[in-house]
């Protein structure tokens, strides 16, 4: 490992501002301390699968909280390490592609290609009914979030708060 | 693959060499890097007279980067503070080295290298010996600090320039080097994407890092001091190929300790704006009092107060109509304008207008229409004369004066049910006026406030972060190790995946570190491939040697193996 490769590295761990997707509507979380703020899930992109849970919106940014699931905010760190949601972003986490290429020995070959990047958002009455046997409409709640891939095919349920 | 003559060549075949060079240096207060990159030769009538150094010079090291030798000085020309040819090993002293043959004129031979030294030279004198030595070492144009440290911003380009461009400006602006001394092709086939385009606080370094990177180059002043590039495809053909081991005098495998990159990730901005919904919600809302006296209303209502909300799928919702009175009396209407707003229109119709004039003008008239009067009255009769025919005798005197005679009249007789001033009446007037009255009121009834709402769905535009990534297939989460490239001149998910799968080849290459030391060659440079003769190819990614008189160096060549599909 080259210093500057580590220096590079420790200058990139040392960001202080993040671009992301809301994942869910917002709503009041009780911190540590016992007090009431706002939150939402905040999908990073990358094609990762976990999304930061319970970020909260920093002060003073409350217009915020009336953006809707699916815009982009931009998170800063705050001292302690945690996230916090301070405003919405001009940039949105999209598509990926994921091109697989296998080594053996000199050789190489592009094995495989997907297209990544989830969508999380509410379930239509549609799509309760049809897409979550054997559940459906009146069992499952309304507002209840679903998880699609990028072709926009239903994943999973998504926990909710 | 750097150009040599054909003569060189002859000579590089048949092995019959006797290796010279020349160190050559300029002083730099009358000559500059870029006169003597940019000029056609070493000894050309447009660039100063450089000092040979050459008898000066031994235990010379040469690399792609660094050129370091020994001056033995005796007569102290080159001494710091007194030497008469000082500047020529001053800070900023521009020296080249020249390689050729013995048997062939220096305009056959290559320019190998091309830099200047950085501070001050170090010298030594000492009195046991009696010797002066001085070390020197000269560092090539890439080593120039300000290439990489001093922050600029560009002008903007405009949508669809080529990227070629832009670094050429930067060249000539930013670095200070003339179009003589860029190698690399003016039009790089890859345009700007967005509407307007500037690099801002980055160095010139990264400036055109950035720029090649979108084509899978790598910037690199060659020998000649000249800026040129790396390819980083591997699909390319060889520069050279070894037939046998003869010219080989080591093959090694260094050990390589380092984990290498197994994932990269090319991150893009899409040059596509992309539309983003809001949640429908109310965008505005407007009131208005209208009626009878006004035929018309317009009411602009824009999404927001600073007029810049776009928004679609509009619609209006009325809170309280101009028709929520008694009668009908006008049209509602919306309509979206723009993108930013739309206009709610309350037509009052027209025959309220006129129902309100005529009943005001008709309650006016009625006011003037007199009760009904008339000459005889029911229950009474008249006085009547009662005497006889001939009992009256009027006698007129004969001078006049009064008549007298006797006149018996009947009294008036009145009947007491049917005296005039007592009972009901209705003018007619009353009645006319209270219906206009009412007319003008159900037209005042009808008219007031009205309140309306217009609900729709807000959006804006936002910029699509895109990505690709190429990654070893297989790989399980925890032995990732990422290298980042962001890059927002990269337009396309192809462009992207491009060089993501190119730079991935290139860094597991480069975990395959490989070193062969062959009979120096002097066309190979930094970036060739060369084929060994077991047929595996090489990457050349560093080169040095050590350069003896009279003695064909030894070319260490510092590279990795080629992976190929």
């Amino acid at each position: 490992m080259s210093i500057r490769k580590i220096i590079d590295w420790a200058i990139q761990d040392q960001k202080s501002e993040m671009k992301g997707n809301i994942a869910s509507p917002f709503y009041q979380y009780q911190d540590y301390a016992g007090s009431w703020v706002w939150a939402c899930d905040v999908d990073l992109g990358g094609g990762e699968d976990n999304v930061l849970r319970s970020v909260p919106v920093a002060a003073n940014n409350r217009e915020v909280i009336y953006a809707e699931q699916g815009k982009g905010v931009s998170l800063s760190r705050m001292g302690s390490g945690k996230w916090a949601i301070t405003g919405l972003s001009k940039t949105l986490n999209s598509t990926v592609h994921m091109i697989f290429v296998s080594f053996v020995d000199d050789v190489f070959q592009i094995s495989g290609r997907r297209l990544a990047g989830n969508i999380i958002r509410p379930l239509s009455y549609g799509e309760m009914g049809e897409l979550i046997p054997p559940f459906g409409y009146g069992v499952l709640p309304y507002g209840l979030q679903g998880k699609f891939d990028a072709q926009g095919n239903f994943m999973e349920i998504v926990e909710w708060h | 693959m750097r150009y040599i003559s054909a003569a060189f060549q002859g000579v590089l075949d048949n092995r019959r060499r006797r290796p010279a060079y020349k160190i050559y240096a300029w002083d730099p207060s009358g000559t500059t890097i870029s006169q003597v990159a940019a000029a056609p030769g070493n000894l050309h009538a447009g660039l100063p007279t450089p000092l040979d150094i050459t008898p000066y010079a031994s235990e010379i090291a040469w690399s792609d980067k660094q050129l370091s030798f020994t001056m033995v000085d005796p007569k102290n020309f080159f001494h710091p503070d007194t030497g008469a040819y000082r500047n020529y090993l001053g800070d900023g002293a521009i020296l080249r080295l020249v390689e050729g043959d013995e048997v062939l004129s220096e305009t056959d031979w290559v320019t190998s290298f091309t830099g200047q030294i950085h501070g001050q030279v170090g010298w030594k004198k000492a009195r046991h010996s009696g010797s002066v030595t001085a070390k020197v070492s000269v560092f090539g144009r890439a080593e120039t600090q300000a290439f990489k440290r001093r922050k600029i911003t560009t002008r903007e380009y405009s949508v669809g320039t080529d990227l070629g461009i832009a670094l050429y400006d930067i060249c000539e602006t930013f670095m200070g080097l003339t179009r003589a001394e860029v190698r690399i092709p003016f039009t790089l086939g890859r345009q700007f994407k967005h509407k307007v385009n500037q690099l801002a606080q980055v160095s010139p370094w990264e400036a055109i890092t950035s720029l090649l990177e979108v084509v899978c180059y790598q910037p690199y002043f060659d020998g000649e001091g000249k800026l040129t590039y790396v390819n980083k495809s591997f699909q390319r053909p060889p520069a050279k190929v070894l037939a046998d081991y003869v010219r080989c005098v080591e093959l090694e495998v260094p050990e390589n300790s380092q984990d290498g990159i197994n994932k990269v990730k090319v991150v893009f901005l899409d040059a596509q704006l992309e539309r983003v919904d809001g949640p429908y919600q109310k965008l505005g809302e407007a009131q208005v009092t209208t009626g009878f006296f006004s035929m018309h209303e317009n009411l602009p209502c824009w999404w927001s107060e600073d007029h810049k909300q776009r928004a679609d799928g509009t619609s209006m919702k009325v809170i309280k109509s101009v028709n929520s009175g008694l009668l009908p009396v006008g049209n509602e209407s919306y309509e979206q304008k723009d993108d930013f707003h739309g206009e709610i229109e309350v037509e009052i119709l027209v025959w309220v207008p006129i129902l309100a004039t005529v009943m005001a003008l008709e309650y006016v008239a009625a006011a003037l229409i007199p009760d009904e009067t008339t000459s005889t009255s029911k229950g009474f009769t008249l006085p009547t004369v009662l005497s006889a025919p001939g009992a009256v005798a009027l006698v007129a005197p004969p001078t006049g004066g009064p008549v007298t005679g006797v006149i018996t009249m009947a009294p008036i007789q009145v009947v007491a049910e049917e005296v005039p001033g007592t009972g009901f009446t209705i003018p007619w007037g009353r009645v006319l006026q209270a219906q206009a009255m009412l007319g003008i009121m159900l037209i005042q009834m009808s008219i007031g406030s009205a309140q309306y709402e217009v609900w729709g769905t807000p959006y804006d535009y936002a910029y699509l972060e895109k990505m690709s990534i190429a990654m070893e297939d297989g790989l399980d989460y925890w032995l990732e190790n990422e290298k980042e490239i962001k890059n927002d001149f990269v337009g396309s998910h192809d462009q992207a995946d491009t060089i993501a799968v190119t730079e991935l080849i290139w860094e597991k290459s480069l975990t395959r570190p490989r070193r062969v030391v062959i009979e120096d060659d002097p066309s190979l440079e930094v970036g060739d491939i060369i084929v060994i003769p077991d047929g595996r190819k090489i990457l050349i990614t560093g080169l040095s040697k050590k350069i003896k008189r009279g003695e064909v160096a030894s070319l260490v060549i510092d590279g990795c193996k080629v992976m190929t599909p």
